[in-house]
C-alpha cells in the first residue's frame, strides 16, 4: 500500500502538482446520488466501497441525497468541523453542488479547505478522467477490466485545484471547476448529459447531423491573457476604478473576490485582449485537462496551473476540419494539428457577450442562463487528495474509480 | 387525384392541409415553386413526376449534403429514380417542415441515411453518411483511420443491443436526446 501511495506521489509531483500533507485519519462524509452511474453509485458502495473505507480505518457516514441541491445546501449548513473531508461519490454534478455551497457559507475561506474527493461510482466524469490524466497513467474507462490492486488511499497528500468564478446574465456567482462553454460544444454537451454517466463517446448521429447544419455564433470574446502582470487580488482601494464594489454579485460577501473583472456594462482595461473575428462555432474555456471522459480538450493542463485554457475555433471551418478536431481531441491531438480556425491561449479572466439572440452556455456541462458571462480563475482555491481505489468486481465488470481524499491543511 | 400547375383548387388545398403538416400558405408556396420547375408542355398535364436533377436545383435543396437519399426516399417513382410528384414533394416538405413531430423526422431520417436501403444503418451507410457530411474530394475525407474511430464512437453510442447495425427504434432513441436535431432537419421554402 505504501508503495502504491509513493507511486502516486511521484506521478503527480511530475505532473507538477504542488503538495502538503496531512498525518491525522479521515473521518469522511460521503455524499451520493443514488441515480447516478444508472443506479449503480448504491451497490458498489455495497459491494466494494463500504468494505474498502473500513478497511482503511476511514471513519464514513453515507448521505444520500433525495433531490437537485440538496448537496448543496446540506454542505452550506453543515458544521464542518466534524469532518476531514467530504466525498462525492457521483459525477461532476454533485461536486459542483458542494464546491458552491461552501463558498455560499460565511465562513467560506475556512469551508473552501475541506478536502474533497470524488469516486466516480461506476461511471466516467471528466474531472476523474483529468485526474488520472495528470498521475501520467493510460486511459481507462469504467466498463474496462481493470487490474485488482487492492485499496490505495493516500492520506496524506493533497493537491490543489483551480477554481474559475463565472458570472452570468443576472444569475448570482457560479463557481466551477470544469469547463465553460458556449457553441457547438455547448449544444453537444447537453445531449451528452443523459449519458454523460455511462462515459460514453460524444459521437452520435444527432452530432453528425447537427454538423450538417453548422451554425455561426455571433459574439464578442476577450480576455486578460496569462502573461499579464495584474496581480490576482488586489486589494480595492487601490484600484481606480474600484473594482471589487462595483462586481455586483449576489454573494459579495461570502467568496474570494474577483479583482480581475469589471462590471459588463464599463469597458475592459487595456491590458484585456479582444478577438478580432465575431463569428465562432465554438469556445471552450477548459481549467481541467478533460471536457469529458474521453476528450482530452486541454492536455497542457494541471489542477493548479493557475490558467483557463481558451480554446476557439472561428468561422468557416470546413465540417470535415471540424469533424477531424473533435476526433484528434479524443486523445488531446487536437492543439497540434494545423488547423487554421483554431486558437489556444492561456488566460487568467474572459468575458463573452454572444450577439444571437437564442443559444446555450454550460458551466461544467450544465446549462446556465444564456447571456453575457465573465470568468475568472482562483488557482488551488480547493484541495483535493487525487490517489487510485482500484477494485476487482466479483462479476466479470471492473470499475475503476478514483478516490480524492482532500486533506486538511 | 392528381393536380394540374393551373390552380390548386379549394378542396385540394384543404384535403392536402389535412394530410400534411403544412399550412395553407405554405402548400401554394410549394404550389408556385414546384410549378417553376415544370416545362410548358409539363404545366398542362396531371401528375407531373420531375425528374431529381431538377428538383435538386431548388435552392433549398441544392446544399443540403443529403439532397440525392431525400429524393430518393420520398419518390413514388416505380423506377426508383428519385423523381417527384406534387405530392411526393408536400410529402418531403411536410416532414421537413416546422410542425412535423420528432417521430416523423427521426423515421424519415433512418431512411435518409439508410443508403443500401435494407432497413438498418450499418457501417457502410453510416461511411456513407459522414462522406456526406464531409465532401467528395480527398482533401475533405476523413483517414480511413478517423474513419473507423467515428464509426466505433457511433455505434458505442447508439447500437444498444451492440449486433453491429443501428435499427430504427435504436436510431431514433438516440435521435430523441438531441434537442435540435428538430430544427436541425428542417426545409422550409
Amino acid at each position: 500500500m505504501v508503495c502504491c501511495g509513493e507511486l502516486t506521489l511521484s506521478f503527480l509531483s511530475s505532473a507538477g502538482a504542488s503538495m502538503s500533507v496531512l498525518s491525522r485519519p479521515s473521518r469522511m462524509m460521503l455524499l451520493m446520488n443514488p441515480q447516478s452511474g444508472k443506479g449503480q453509485a448504491l451497490t458498489l458502495y455495497n459491494n466494494h466501497i463500504q468494505r474498502m473505507l473500513n478497511e482503511a480505518g476511514v471513519t464514513h457516514t453515507l448521505v444520500i441525497t433525495e433531490r437537485q441541491n440538496h448537496a448543496r445546501e446540506l454542505v452550506k449548513e453543515a458544521d464542518l468541523s466534524q469532518w476531514d473531508a467530504l466525498v462525492i461519490m457521483s459525477g461532476d454534478g454533485l461536486l459542483f453542488e458542494v464546491i458552491n455551497g461552501l463558498l455560499e457559507r460565511p465562513d467560506w475561506e475556512e469551508a473552501i479547505r475541506t478536502p474533497l474527493g470524488i469516486l466516480p461510482s461506476g461511471s466516467g466524469n471528466a474531472l476523474a478522467a483529468s485526474i488520472h490524466h495528470y498521475s501520467g497513467a493510460s486511459p481507462v474507462f469504467s466498463e474496462e477490466l481493470l487490474v485488482s490492486c487492492g485499496f490505495l488511499l493516500c492520506q496524506r497528500l493533497v493537491a490543489r485545484m483551480d477554481l474559475v468564478s463565472i458570472h452570468v446574465a443576472s444569475s448570482p456567482r457560479l463557481f466551477s471547476f470544469l469547463s465553460l462553454a458556449w457553441g457547438f460544444v455547448a449544444d453537444v454537451d447537453i445531449e451528452s448529459e443523459k449519458y454523460r454517466q455511462v462515459g460514453a463517446a460524444r459521437f452520435t448521429i444527432g452530432t453528425l447531423v447537427r454538423l450538417a447544419s453548422l451554425h455561426i455564433y455571433k459574439g464578442k470574446l476577450a480576455y486578460l491573457p496569462a502573461s499579464s502582470l495584474a496581480p490576482a487580488s488586489r486589494p480595492s482601494k487601490d484600484s481606480p476604478l474600484q473594482r471589487t464594489e462595483s462586481m455586483p454579485s449576489r454573494s459579495a460577501t461570502k467568496g474570494p473576490s474577483d479583482s480581475l473583472l469589471l462590471p459588463l456594462d464599463q469597458p475592459l482595461p487595456s491590458d484585456w485582449v479582444v478577438v478580432q473575428e465575431e463569428d465562432f462555432v465554438l469556445m471552450l474555456a477548459m481549467y481541467q485537462s478533460h471536457l469529458a471522459e474521453d476528450l482530452l480538450a486541454a492536455p497542457g493542463a494541471t489542477s493548479d496551473d493557475g490558467f483557463i485554457h481558451l480554446i476557439y475555433v472561428r468561422a468557416g471551418i470546413s465540417r470535415t476540419a471540424l469533424l477531424k478536431l473533435f476526433l484528434a481531441m479524443e486523445k488531446g491531438a487536437h492543439l497540434t494539428t494545423n488547423c487554421q480556425h483554431l486558437v489556444h491561449t492561456k488566460v487568467r479572466a474572459l468575458r463573452l457577450e454572444p450577439h444571437s439572440p437564442k443559444g446555450i452556455i454550460t458551466v461544467d456541462g450544465e446549462v446556465v442562463e444564456y447571456g453575457p458571462v465573465q470568468a475568472e480563475v482562483h488557482r488551488g482555491l480547493v484541495g483535493f487528495m487525487p490517489s487510485w481505489l482500484l477494485c476487482s468486481m466479483l462479476e466479470t465488470v471492473c470499475v475503476c474509480v478514483c478516490v480524492c481524499v482532500c486533506v486538511c491543511v | 387525384m392528381g393536380t394540374t400547375a393551373s390552380q390548386l383548387g379549394k378542396d385540394l388545398l384543404s384535403e392536402y392541409q389535412e394530410l400534411t403538416f403544412l399550412t395553407k400558405q405554405e402548400i401554394l408556396l410549394a404550389h408556385k415553386r414546384f410549378t417553376e420547375l415544370l416545362t410548358k408542355d409539363e404545366k398542362d398535364l396531371p401528375n407531373t413526376r420531375v425528374p431529381a436533377e431538377r428538383i435538386l436545383t431548388l435552392p433549398e435543396l441544392k446544399s443540403n449534403p443529403f439532397r440525392k437519399r431525400i429524393c430518393h426516399v420520398f419518390s413514388t417513382s416505380e423506377q426508383k429514380d428519385g423523381s417527384l410528384t406534387f405530392e411526393d414533394f408536400l410529402d418531403l416538405l411536410s416532414a421537413f417542415s416546422d410542425s412535423a413531430t420528432l417521430e416523423i423526422k427521426s423515421h424519415y431520417a433512418f431512411r435518409i441515411f439508410d443508403f443500401d436501403d435494407d432497413g438498418t444503418l450499418d457501417c457502410g451507410d453510416l461511411e456513407k453518411l459522414v462522406n456526406c457530411l464531409t465532401g467528395e474530394t480527398d482533401e475533405t475525407r476523413l483517414t480511413t483511420e478517423e474513419m473507423r474511430q467515428l464509426i466505433n464512437n457511433i455505434l458505442e453510442e447508439s447500437d444498444i443491443d451492440k449486433d453491429g447495425t443501428v435499427n430504427l427504434s435504436e436510431f431514433q432513441h438516440v435521435i430523441s436526446r438531441s434537442p435540435d436535431f428538430v430544427s436541425s432537419f428542417k426545409i422550409v421554402l
